[in-house]
């Protein structure tokens, strides 16, 4: 299960949070730092994208300036969260076309729809990339 | 008025960079007027707008009424914002949570299929406990949509509930379990997912989806189903075993055919975990060839940690460290790949790395095992000390080519007295962490002791390496050091003697002995030091140095049970000293007794008067102080004249100290010790202390066997034990009974307000019932 994703720039600033277990706002705070932290001092060529993280894992992958970090329990796959990231970010770029970081910021309510539409409740919902690009012209095409 | 779309937020922080906290300021006082406008569209913009900031680190705690009011707009875009919102601030003790149950209850009926997903998305995050109950029905029966979107969500979210109101589960499995049979398959992969969820905590009961779960993994190709359905299986094994046979074709087709890596990596992991490997049957490999399905595992698992990509290394360590619990043979032959690992410069591969490791040591790889373990811990040595007395903390020397441990096996540490770092890479940085060096040193300690030594071939070299781990520690492991040095000394005779010649040389280096107040050095290895110098003082010619050595100036400085320790210990060498040295007794020896005892006299009243400096003495090294000065008072008097011989005390003293050799002893040995039968721990000792005997003394007998015996018995009277017992003669006539009868009454009336236990008003009554006829 996945327990929380974020995804922060170099700096430390999350630009995205989703919380799937419950912690009070200052434990949040604690965790996004600690994340930032352990992600932030790796390095990228000699180590692996897993890194042991309280009692859990950090699955993560940096894209550009961002890090997108998701905790899962050990005894989780972490190869296909990696593959998830990965799909994650292509339905990103596909519905804006070269997304960057910038867009992330502005349209911040928007990526958690498509966050909401492919991870639900801890787990990976919708791997179709088509499905969820359709899923979210439908929600364009509402507002 | 001019209100600023989130747009214009975002572009009005990124521009006022430096005075961002009052720009905040301003903006959230704006927000705070927009949020109160009556115009559903603004008062969702201001929402958006503080959903951001909240992103940033600022309460919105402030808004929750707001955001309710947002989320139970008709129009979508407004309800979306809302639920957003909802969903990244509210936790589980927020109250306006309670009034959104039937605002989500409409949502979740609603014909808009927009709605009810963003309902289920909105539920799913913050359910509490009354909202999982009140809605979850409504949720059930949205999981019969037509459309298999939402009956995916309504899937997923179900689960979520389930974990906040277990109640639910009975209602939800059957529901679940007919979505295995779902025509879309999106929703048959949710259904899988939940199943995989909830059957880690109780795999019991989805035991019964086997044969589905079977057909879906021979049947599908979405890899991703496939992973969750494999690590079902996972926990499904273990209380299943014939799953493991029926399990074997399909799971060892996936190994030889499959190219996606993560599927590999959770078939072997499933097959590992689930003893799979052990079905004698065989496989094919991609070859076509038959082989044995554990070696298939074994060689696919080569392919990950051989691999450049770091990740397949990682995952592949993990799962080696399992394999070799099970099939350590099969897992042997890679040894010379995993100590490649042990100097990979990412910690968590290391870690797994010396797992591995530490579960593959035999005899012959122990030592070098152990000494490329040493020499990553010497490297980055920031913190160690050095074994002379020159206090240098940095070891910026030179590197040569020295090995640490020179080819004899015996420890450059211990024989030279200098660390030498051998030539190194870029390693310094994580053998510089401490949770990593505990595991290091941890994992030297278990693979020497394992199985009481079995694979040891040279106990002083072992007994080396824990002297020099005190030195390049740089983490408190000073009381498993201490543990592990007392146990093979006591347990192995041999090594005894060169254990004391590394006690003494421990407790010679007056720069460990000055550093062992702080915590963090290690010290209390001294204090084991001490005892094994003691205790085994007459495997060794002792000197009076020891005695010197055991006494320290500051002693005082050390806990108090290690000072103990340290003059219980001085006095047996002392003894021991006394009774070698008065085998060949002249008078240059009676000079150097008589010289030794009063400079020892000397230091113990240093310490006594040092008391004031320092805290007061503990009792116990009190008590041991003034029996020691009373000793070599004795023997002091003794030697007052020159005799030809040495005087009797001199060599009886020892004898206090020697009487039989201590063992060690095993947990159990207390309950395996026989109660001697004459042993009565009921009867009082003395006479009993007639207040309290009432209040002290327990029930004469149990009250269940009373109730059979006193239902038999009429007789027995279960509450005060003065009242005597009066043989009732049940034929005679009932008038005779009748004065007792008036006195049993008067005795039976107190007897409701006395506190009387359960039998007697039952007694009571059939006596009466009998008495009445």
């Amino acid at each position: 299960m996945i327990r929380f994703i974020l995804v922060q720039n170099r700096q430390g600033k999350t630009r995205l949070e989703k919380w799937y277990t419950s912690y009070s706002d200052s434990e949040r705070q604690k965790l996004k730092a600690s994340v930032h932290r352990t992600v932030a001092s790796r390095d990228q060529k000699h180590q692996s994208n897993f890194v042991e993280f309280h009692n859990h894992r950090i699955v993560y992958r940096r894209y550009a300036g961002l890090f997108f970090c998701f905790c899962i329990d050990t005894n989780d796959n972490e190869l296909s969260l990696l593959e998830a990231i990965h799909l994650f970010v292509e339905v990103l770029d596909a519905y804006h076309g070269n997304v960057c970081e910038l867009d992330l910021v502005f349209n911040f309510y928007w990526v958690y729809g498509v966050l909401d539409e492919m991870f639900l409740a801890g787990e990976i919902q919708e791997t179709s990339r088509r499905v969820v690009l359709s899923r979210m012209d439908e929600l364009g095409a509402l507002e | 008025m001019f209100e600023k779309t989130l747009t214009d937020l975002i572009q009005g922080l990124r521009a006022n960079k430096r005075n961002e906290a009052e720009y905040i300021q301003r903006s959230l006082s704006e927000i705070q007027r927009e949020v109160q406008l009556s115009d559903m569209h603004q008062k969702s913009v201001a929402v958006d707008k503080i959903n951001y900031l909240h992103m940033l680190g600022y309460d919105m705690n402030w808004a929750n009424f707001n955001v309710v009011e947002v989320m139970a707009s008709p129009r979508f875009g407004e309800k979306r914002s809302g639920y957003l919102a909802a969903m990244q601030s509210f936790h589980q003790d927020t109250d306006v949570l309670m009034l959104t149950t039937n605002l989500i209850r409409k949502d979740l009926a609603s014909a808009n299929v927009m709605e009810v997903s963003v309902a289920l998305d909105g539920l799913a995050q913050v359910a509490t406990h009354e909202l999982a109950q009140d809605l979850f029905d409504d949720v059930l029966a949205v999981m019969g949509h037509t459309r298999p979107y939402i009956r995916k969500k309504a899937l997923v979210c179900a689960c979520r509930l389930v974990g906040r109101y277990a109640e639910g589960l009975p209602e939800f499995v059957p529901l679940l379990k007919d979505r295995l049979d779902d025509p879309d398959p999106t929703v048959v992969a949710a259904a899988v997912s939940v199943v995989c969820e909830l059957a880690r905590t109780d795999p019991r009961s989805y035991l019964s989806l086997a044969p589905k779960l079977y057909r879906l993994l021979t049947t599908s190709a979405n890899n991703w189903m496939l992973i969750k359905i494999v690590k079902l299986f996972a926990w499904l094994t273990p209380i299943e075993p014939r799953l493991a046979k029926k399990l074997h074709a399909p799971l060892s087709h996936l190994v030889s055919t499959t190219t996606a890596m993560s599927l590999l990596y959770e078939c072997i992991n499933t097959a590992v975990a689930g003893d799979i490997i052990d079905v004698q049957l065989p496989a094919t490999d991609s070859v076509g060839r038959e082989i044995d399905f554990a070696e298939l595992c074994a060689r696919k698992l080569e392919q990950f940690y051989e691999s450049r990509d770091h990740n397949l290394r990682y995952v592949g360590l993990v799962t080696l460290a399992q394999l070799q619990a099970r099939r350590p043979e099969l897992v042997a032959a890679h040894y010379n790949t995993v100590m490649r690992c042990l100097d990979d410069p990412d910690m968590s591969i290391r870690m797994r790395a010396i797992e591995a490791i530490s579960g593959m040591a035999t005899r012959k790889t122990l030592v070098a095992t152990v000494k490329r373990l040493m020499s990553q811990l010497v490297l980055s040595n920031t913190v160690a000390l050095q074994p002379d007395s020159r206090a240098e903390l940095n070891v910026e020397s030179e590197m040569s080519d020295l090995p640490l441990i020179n080819a004899a096996g015996a420890s450059l540490v211990s024989a030279q007295g200098t660390i030498v770092p051998p030539k190194s890479d870029n390693t310094s940085d994580v053998a510089d962490n401490p949770e990593y060096r505990l595991a290091a040193i941890d994992a030297i300690i278990n693979m020497c002791s394992r199985q009481s030594y079995a694979n040891m071939t040279d106990f002083e070299w072992y007994v080396a390496t824990l002297a020099d781990l005190v030195y390049i520690a740089g983490v408190d492991v000073g009381q498993r050091l201490s543990e592990r040095l007392l146990d093979v000394t006591v347990r192995v005779r041999q090594v005894r003697a060169f254990s004391i010649k590394m006690a003494r040389r421990l407790l010679s280096d007056s720069c460990l002995v000055d550093r062992a107040t702080s915590d963090g050095t290690n010290s209390p290895v001294l204090a084991t030091s001490a005892y094994i110098m003691g205790e085994y003082c007459a495997l060794q010619p002792s000197s009076a140095e020891d005695i010197g050595l055991l006494l320290p100036p500051r002693l005082c400085k050390l806990s108090d049970e290690q000072q103990a320790v340290f003059v219980q210990a001085a006095m047996k060498v002392y003894a021991n000293w006394l009774k070698d040295v008065s085998g060949y007794w002249n008078p240059e020896i009676w000079e150097l007794v008589r010289s030794v005892t009063s400079s020892t006299q000397h230091t113990l009243s240093s310490i006594f008067m040092g008391v004031s400096t320092c805290a007061a003495l503990p009792l116990q090294v009190a008590s041991r102080l003034r029996m020691f000065a009373e000793i070599l008072k004795t023997v002091s008097m003794a030697t007052s004249n020159m005799g030809d011989t040495a005087p009797p005390v001199c060599a009886e003293l020892q004898s206090l100290f020697s009487a039989y050799e201590l063992n060690p002893v095993s947990a159990a040995a207390q309950g395996k010790v026989p109660v001697p039968e004459d042993l009565d721990l009921d009867t009082y000792i003395g006479e009993p202390i007639p207040d309290t005997m009432h209040k002290v003394m327990p029930p004469p007998s149990p009250p269940a066997p009373r109730r059979q015996s006193s239902a038999k018995d009429p007789f027995i009277l279960p509450s005060v034990d003065d009242i005597p017992m009066v043989a009732l003669q049940l034929d005679t006539p009932v008038h005779a009974h009748k004065p007792r009868k008036s006195k049993k009454k008067s005795r039976r009336k107190p007897k409701p307000r006395s506190p009387s236990p359960p039998p007697a008003p039952v007694d009571i009554a059939d006596d009466e019932d009998i008495v009445s006829k």
